[in-house]
């Protein structure tokens, strides 16, 4: 009999939300309230997320943010800037210490990154990864991913590019130098895939989910029962959302 | 002084380096390590960016010193190595 996780679906949550429920699985996950959890969501406005340790400042046009209506948010994972719009994105909320996760932090990377490959196969994709946290397929990124260790708990989230508008994602994002913008543009262009580009066709976020779903249900042999977030849980993202990252001091601390 | 760099760790990530410091004893008054990579424990960022204010700028003393705190906070750095920190902040003399 394969193990049991909890699987979320949770639309349409603004950038503050989506990071403050990871965090308040994580936290609930790490005292035993709740199941292992893979949860797929989407962004409402679309919104840009930073790493932890990158200057919001440094990377994001917040004036052009403004402008176009899309959201921001610091995340608590390192890596790079994103731009989520036509996304899949996942969180896996996982005990360091359970049998299925290397204790080595790239060898996990390698194997939550296996789940998403595997459900990019479900989609007709053949994917690599390519560490330390991206995967690519035809040689292009479609997918990037970070991950946190905390309370001896793991949470790793990514993406799935479904579909990518890079002028829109470099309107807002801040370019070292004005004068290569467009050759960053081409060059970024020629570096990152989506899943319409790939199959020819336009793949929506419902029409993806149980595929990749199925992703992580065959590379750690679990089956991922529907459920919701806990009371307990929308508490906790209630609580970070307003005191973490819909502050203005946690967005713009670095 | 105040001094930026950014530097591409090699197969690493990017760092970007705020520096501001003493020209005439070329010591670290204040530092700021932003960019795309990864650390485990996040929040030990703030803890090396305190603990190098006052070292002088200079390979070994940075180096010395970056392992230093790696070693007592447990910090495991990924696309990012001491290395890339010292040849990042060193650069910001130039």
């Amino acid at each position: 009999m394969s193990e049991k996780w909890r699987y979320l679906i949770t639309e349409n949550n603004s950038a503050a939300k989506n990071m403050a429920i990871d965090r308040a699985v994580l936290v609930a996950n790490s005292e035993g309230k709740v199941p292992h959890t893979v949860r797929f969501y989407t962004w409402s406005p679309p919104a840009i997320s930073i790493g932890y340790f990158q200057g919001l400042s440094e990377e994001v046009d917040l004036k052009k943010c403004k402008e176009l209506g899309v959201d921001y948010v610091r995340r608590i994972t390192g890596g790079g800037a994103v731009f989520h719009e036509d996304e899949l994105t996942y969180s896996i909320v996982i005990p360091e210490n359970h049998p299925q996760i290397p204790k080595n932090i790239m060898e996990s990377y390698g194997r939550i990154c296996g789940a998403v490959m595997k459900g990019l196969k479900n989609l007709g994709i053949d994917s690599t990864y390519v560490p330390i946290n991206d995967i690519i397929s035809g040689g292009r990124k479609i997918s990037g991913n970070a991950q946190t260790r905390k309370l001896k708990t793991v949470l790793q989230h990514g993406t799935v590019i479904l579909d990518v508008d890079v002028e829109k994602m470099f309107s807002l994002l801040i370019v070292p130098n004005e004068k290569i913008r467009d050759k960053m543009i081409a060059d970024v262009k020629q570096r990152v895939t989506s899943v319409k580009h790939i199959l020819g066709k336009y793949v929506s976020f419902n029409d993806s989910v149980n595929s990749m779903k199925q992703g992580f249900e065959e590379e750690f042999n679990v089956r991922l029962v529907p459920g919701s977030l806990t009371d307990y849980e929308l508490d906790l993202a209630d609580k970070f959302e307003k005191e973490c990252f819909a502050n203005h001091s946690w967005n713009h601390k670095r | 002084m105040n001094s930026k760099s950014v530097y591409k760790v090699p197969n690493g990530k990017l760092i970007k380096i705020s520096l501001k410091y003493s020209d005439k004893n070329k010591q670290i008054l204040d530092l700021r390590i932003t960019g795309d990579f990864f650390a485990y424990p996040e929040e030990a960022i703030e803890i090396l960016e305190k603990k190098l204010v006052n070292t002088l700028l200079n390979e070994k003393n940075l180096q010395q010193k970056i392992d230093d705190v790696i070693r007592e906070n447990k910090i495991e750095f990924i696309g990012l190595n001491t290395e890339g920190l010292v040849t990042g902040i060193l650069m910001c003399l130039k």
